[in-house]
């Protein structure tokens, strides 16, 4: 019976079957970041279905990773977190916005709008972050869309302030160049403007703009990114020495201008592959300081700009994200093929760089006049944080103020500080007034004035220690053990982020603490007072009361010994306390304290 | 009384009867109800006319239908129903025919056809009649109400002392009554918070002087069948003792930035919770604040009276401070200032934001421990709506509490019951509760039928009971809430819950107004106004509407909103909105459960 045969033809099962690009990309080990871009229909996501989810103050975990495109990062109130289960509350959710300010220059009428912004919908502060911009805390859902009609009402917007793009680009302020400070700002401008995302999806989301209808073709749609826009992050500058005040080597692509005896600018040095983040326990990740490339002349800068930026959207690393940055793009391919394929992109060879020298990474505080005889204040804002202190100055209420009667502009400062720029002479008693009224010029010692911290908690997700909240009593401490050694007017720089990805670039610091886990931190010492040069790890795992301890006979010595303009971080080198760094790859060597301060 | 009367001599001594069996009759006579007393004179009559003694039960005579008696309700929490049902109770026993009616099924054209007419009315927050009876009470108070000629009436008026317009609508209806021409059979009775002896009395006099006079032609038929019935109805009730629980439960919902204080409460029942539904409240047996306590036994020079202490800790009222409250004070006190603020006139507006200890600080007085009992009427318990299904947490009742803390006049006060429970109860304590029914708030009895809730702040309480339940019993029916509260971050009671529901399909959708998270306020109303379209299309698909929370604003502003939804959606006139949210409310489809 069971012999009995029939006969019967079947069809040759298919060799292939048609697959997602999602899945495609999966099968070709791409990071999880790139499947979330590909499925996202050039950012959108679910995020608009996600808005209208009343009971929650949350969106998905992949319009998480999408939101940061639009500028917005998904956040929660850290210091109430553990209460909130057993109040059968999910975390106290809320987005940070950051806005994109090409250059920092905001005019005083957008000041006064974006005050607003921050009294209505955000706490009542204004936050000056690291890269020149500001950005907003505490945003709920609720309120994103009428926040993002506000911030487009001002003619700003935050289109690609966060995610893998082209960030908010910076440019010195150098108040006393007049000249030299127009073309970095126009150089700025330009390709801020011109490596923006062309996606409608930030204008249909949040200002309910209509979908543009056509073909999901990317040459159409994102000419310059693509569907799976940039490998990860992008950050780009543009400085005028002497001052280095946008922190040129922490970033990744810097135009450096190269200026005539008049002050004007004959063209750019082009600097790739700075970066400052890493991952704590991988030494696989490690900072970098950028590569000095080539020089451009001024009609070819923009034209670089986007070719360093195509190289990298499609040499970068796709697959693990946390090398995926153009710093490690140039250590695994060199910089000589790196500068080759720019080249060809740009379809002509550049010139070598040009001879340049920077003295610092700070701002100049106080008054300065301009080569055109405008006059500019560079006030101290502790953290960036523009808000009116208990006991402490007024900001926000002075500013506005300010804002209300000046006729030039503000500018926000790589060191989360503001000018308020191109005063006319005329105009200097009336501001200094109310600069008075408001007690704006009060409490910045040297070494506050050569400082930053990054947010961290309790907003910050990747915090592992506190940062701007605990920086400031840190200082205090600092600076009597300083003055106890003569030290007080002595310019270090010290800056504090609540994690390794780097945000107050805390590497580049005389003094750079970075979170390792409830006030604990690791201490980097050796860095060149002009930004120019990574510190090294000097002591890991420092607890709070431990960093005075560590420091005091580290200044004592300072004190002693130094030479005639010998920087901190240069002396620690010299005097043999800590191993210089040359580079990102040699970071983590050779680490710890070489001997012990007498 | 009854005692008094009964010995009192009724048979005269000249009656062919023995001394005893004389104080017999005069025992048995005295107590008896004119109606009682009519009946045994027609018994007595028809037994002699048949010649047939053993007949005891069948009146001789042919008997007159029961003397009708309508008992009208207004009733808000509950407790002017609760009265009515028992006079009617009482009614028949008495040879009554009563009929209960809710004020909210009233059809007014039909009291000119009454004989007797007895109200039992609630007044509600600023001299406000219950929400369910506002429709006919306005109809009644209007130029087309019915004469009244030959209608006999009574009016019970339930209120609190504390606000006010003490029983402003029992004190409106008893005088529209007699202006449309009824005659009042017994003066009506203004009652506070301890209504229930004075209440009783009040009942019993009422339907004696609602009785027919005794007349030989008067003879009236008991109606055996009504009052066992009437017994029936006693025993399916729940039982309403107060019980102990324990706290098993305490915790505050709003987060630590809020400026409120929500307090989550799981009691539970040793011996088997009552058999509650949801939308049944539990009232607490709350004590006062022990500083509070000691600072009126300071203010008198009592500090040392532990007894008084206890009582005014558990029994007393010792916040409220009502017109009556002063005048008992300055009868107990003769305090000469004190009657001056009343003899001016002033003393309603003085005692607004005040307490008692402004009172007796203000006017110093010798006052003794008895005094303070005179002044004061007992403690109040408080009724929560309860907040859980039985379905799911089993012998558990979840209440959730706002704290009450205000300021007046320079001092912090707080709500007696929600701070007893916020600050002085924690886990492992013992409550004193009792269950208080609320049939006039329930799930439809589909569970098909769609839900729309609203439930702002507390308000949300039955809701999570209308959740859990309909998730027990795989309910098929939608369901929809509207929550609001301050702010989003920190007011948003039972957020992961509603989330879960959500998930798992026992809330189908949820929308949230809360009001200070942006520059303008934004309330539930204001939802329901947004979805104005999708909330008619339920309702005309045979959703029921809820309501629970204030009262005084958000439960108009609500139902505003669902007129005006009406009418913008259906293109329909004011009066055919109001029209058909008012055929919603006699449908019982729109209910309500505001405080």
């Amino acid at each position: 019976m069971a012999d009995k045969t029939t006969t019967r033809t079947y069809e040759t099962p298919p060799t292939d079957r048609p697959i997602s690009e999602a899945e495609a990309a999966r099968a070709a080990g791409l990071a999880a970041n790139e499947h979330i871009k590909i499925a996202s229909g050039y950012l959108r996501g679910t995020l608009a279905d996600g808005l209208l989810k009343h009971a929650t103050g949350a969106i998905s975990e992949d319009d998480g990773q999408l939101v940061k495109f639009h500028g917005m990062y998904l956040q929660d109130d850290r210091d109430i977190r553990a209460e909130r289960t057993k109040k059968k509350l999910e975390k106290a959710y809320s987005f940070m916005i950051r806005l994109r300010i090409a250059g920092g220059v905001v005019t005083p009428k957008q000041w006064l709008a974006l005050d607003e912004i921050a009294t209505t919908y955000a706490g009542g502060a204004l936050r000056a972050t690291t890269r020149q911009t500001f950005q907003y805390h505490g945003v709920i859902k609720s309120n994103l869309k009428r926040t993002m009609a506000a911030i487009d009402a001002t003619l700003l917007d935050t289109i690609a302030a966060c995610g893998d793009v082209n960030r908010n680009v910076m440019a010195a302020t150098n108040p006393a160049q007049t000249g030299a400070h127009k073309a970095a700002y126009q150089l700025a401008k330009d390709i801020s403007d011109s490596l923006l995302p062309k996606t409608s999806a930030w204008r249909e989301i949040w200002l309910d703009g209509e979908r543009v209808v056509g073909g999901e073709d990317a040459a159409e749609i994102e000419p310059i990114y693509g569907k799976t826009y940039l490998p990860r992050k992008f950050k780009t500058v543009v400085a005028v020495p002497p001052s280095n005040e946008v922190d040129i080597f922490a970033h990744d692509l810097g135009f450096i201008a190269i200026l005539d005896e008049k002050g004007g600018v004959t063209g750019w040095n082009v600097t790739v592959g700075g970066g400052m983040g890493m991952t704590h326990g991988e030494t696989d990740t490690f900072p970098r300081t950028a590569d000095v490339m080539c020089f451009v002349a001024p009609e070819d800068a923009l034209k670089v700009a986007e070719a360093v930026m195509t190289v990298q959207r499609d040499w970068g690393n796709r697959k693990v994200r946390k090398n995926a940055r153009l710093k490690y793009t140039i250590e695994r391919y060199g910089l000589a093929a790196f500068r080759a394929e720019v080249e060809t992109r740009v379809g002509k060879p550049l010139a070598d760089p040009k001879p340049f020298a920077f003295t610092a990474n700070g701002d100049r505080y106080g008054w300065t006049e301009g080569d055109d005889g405008r006059h500019h204040l560079t006030l101290y804002v502790a953290s960036g944080r523009i808000k009116d202190y208990e006991n402490g100055p007024q900001l926000l209420t002075g500013l506005r103020r300010i804002a209300e009667i000046h006729e030039g502009d503000f500018r926000l400062t790589g060191n989360q500080n503001v000018i308020i720029a191109n005063v006319p002479s005329e105009k200097r008693a009336e501001i200094e007034a109310l600069v008075d009224q408001y007690g704006m010029l009060k409490g910045a010692s040297a070494l506050r004035r050569n400082s930053m911290a990054c947010v961290a908690l309790p907003t910050c997700g990747l915090a592992l220690a506190e940062s701007e909240r605990y920086l400031p009593s840190l200082m205090d401490e600092l600076e009597a053990s300083l003055a106890s050694h003569g030290l007080q007017d002595d310019e270090i720089t010290i800056r504090m982020t609540g994690c390794p990805n780097g945000c107050a670039r805390p590497f580049i610091a005389e003094i750079g603490l970075v979170g390792r886990g409830p006030e604990r931190y690791h201490l980097y010492l050796g860095a060149a007072f002009d930004g120019s040069r990574l510190g090294k790890l000097y002591a890991e795992d420092v607890t709070a009361s431990e960093i005075k301890t560590l420091l005091d006979p580290l200044f004592a010595a300072y004190a002693r010994n130094k030479q005639a303009g010998e920087r901190f971080g240069d002396y620690l080198i010299r005097d043999g306390y800590v191993t210089r760094t040359t580079n990102g790859p040699d970071f983590h060597d050779s680490t710890g304290a070489l001997k012990s301060a007498a | 009384m009854a005692s008094h009367m009964a010995r009192h001599a009724i048979i005269p001594r000249t009656a062919p009867f023995g001394d005893t069996e004389r104080a017999s009759l005069d025992a048995v006579l005295g107590a008896a109800s004119p109606i009682q007393r009519a009946w045994l004179a027609g018994f007595l009559a028809g037994l002699d006319a048949s010649g047939a003694p053993q007949a005891a039960t069948v009146p001789a005579a042919p008997p007159k239908a029961a003397e009708p008696l309508t008992i009208l309700f207004a009733s808000e929490s509950g407790n002017s129903e609760k009265l009515a049902g028992d006079m009617a109770k009482l009614a028949r026993k008495n040879g009554f025919k009563p009929k209960v009616l809710d004020f909210a099924d009233l059809d007014i054209a039909s009291l000119a056809k009454e004989k007797r007419i007895v109200a039992i009315a609630a007044t509600w927050g600023e001299g406000e009649p219950p929400a369910r009876a506002v429709r006919a009470y306005n109809e009644l108070m209007a130029d087309g109400a019915p004469r009244l000629e030959g209608v006999s009436f009574g009016v019970l008026s339930l209120g609190d002392t504390s606000y006010a317009e003490f029983c402003a609508i029992g004190k409106a209806l008893d005088a529209r009554f007699e202006a449309l021409g009824g005659t009042r059979a017994h003066d009506r009775a203004d009652l506070d918070l301890d209504f229930e002896t004075p209440a009783a009395a009040w009942i019993k006099d009422t339907l004696k002087a609602l009785a027919p006079p005794p007349s030989a032609d008067n003879v009236v038929a008991v109606d055996f069948a009504a009052r066992a019935a009437g017994d029936e109805d006693e025993e399916a009730e729940p039982s309403r003792e107060p019980r102990v629980v324990e706290v098993i439960d305490h915790v505050n919902l709003n987060s630590s930035r809020s400026d409120k204080e929500t307090i989550h409460l799981a009691l539970e029942f040793e011996d088997g919770a009552p058999a509650y539904e949801p939308g049944d409240s539990l009232e607490i047996y709350p004590e006062n604040d022990p500083a509070l306590v000691d600072e009126i036994l300071a203010a008198t020079g009592l500090s040392g009276d532990a007894a008084l202490r206890q009582a005014l800790l558990a029994e007393r009222d010792i916040t409220t401070l009502s017109a009556t409250t002063v005048e008992r004070f300055v009868k107990a006190t003769g305090h000469a200032e004190a009657q001056k603020l009343i003899d001016s006139g002033e003393a309603k507006a003085w005692i607004e934001g005040r307490h008692l200890i402004d009172l007796i600080q203000s006017f110093p007085a010798t006052v003794t421990a008895e005094h303070l009992t005179t002044i004061t009427r007992p403690l109040p318990p408080r009724a929560y709506s309860i907040a859980s299904s039985r379905k799911e947490v089993g012998d558990e009742v979840h209440l959730v509490i706002a704290a009450v803390r205000y300021e007046t006049h320079g001092r912090a006060r707080s709500g007696v019951a929600s701070t007893h429970v916020a600050d002085r109860i924690r886990n492992g304590a013992k409550l004193r509760v009792k269950l208080k029914p609320n049939r006039h708030f329930r799930l439809p009895q589909d569970p098909a039928t769609d839900i729309i809730m609203i439930g702002p702040g507390t308000g949300v309480a039955p809701f999570r009971a209308f959740v859990q339940e309909r998730r027990a019993v795989e309910a098929p029916g939608r369901s929809w809430l509207f929550f609001g509260d301050r702010h989003f971050t920190h007011d948003f009671l039972y957020q992961l819950e509603w989330q879960e529901a959500l998930e798992d399909g026992s809330l189908s959708q949820i929308d949230v107004a809360f009001s200070r998270d942006q520059p303008e306020k934004v309330y539930v109303q204001d939802r329901i106004a947004q979805h104005a379209k999708e909330v008619v299309a339920w309702l005309d698909g045979g959703a029921s509407f809820y309501v629970c929370g204030d009262a005084t604003r958000m439960a108009k502003d609500v139902r505003n909103a669902v007129v005006k939804a009406f009418q913008d959606v259906k293109a329909l006139s004011p009066a055919e909105a109001e029209a058909a949210v008012a055929a919603l409310e006699r449908a019982h489809r729109y209910q309500q459960d505001v405080y």
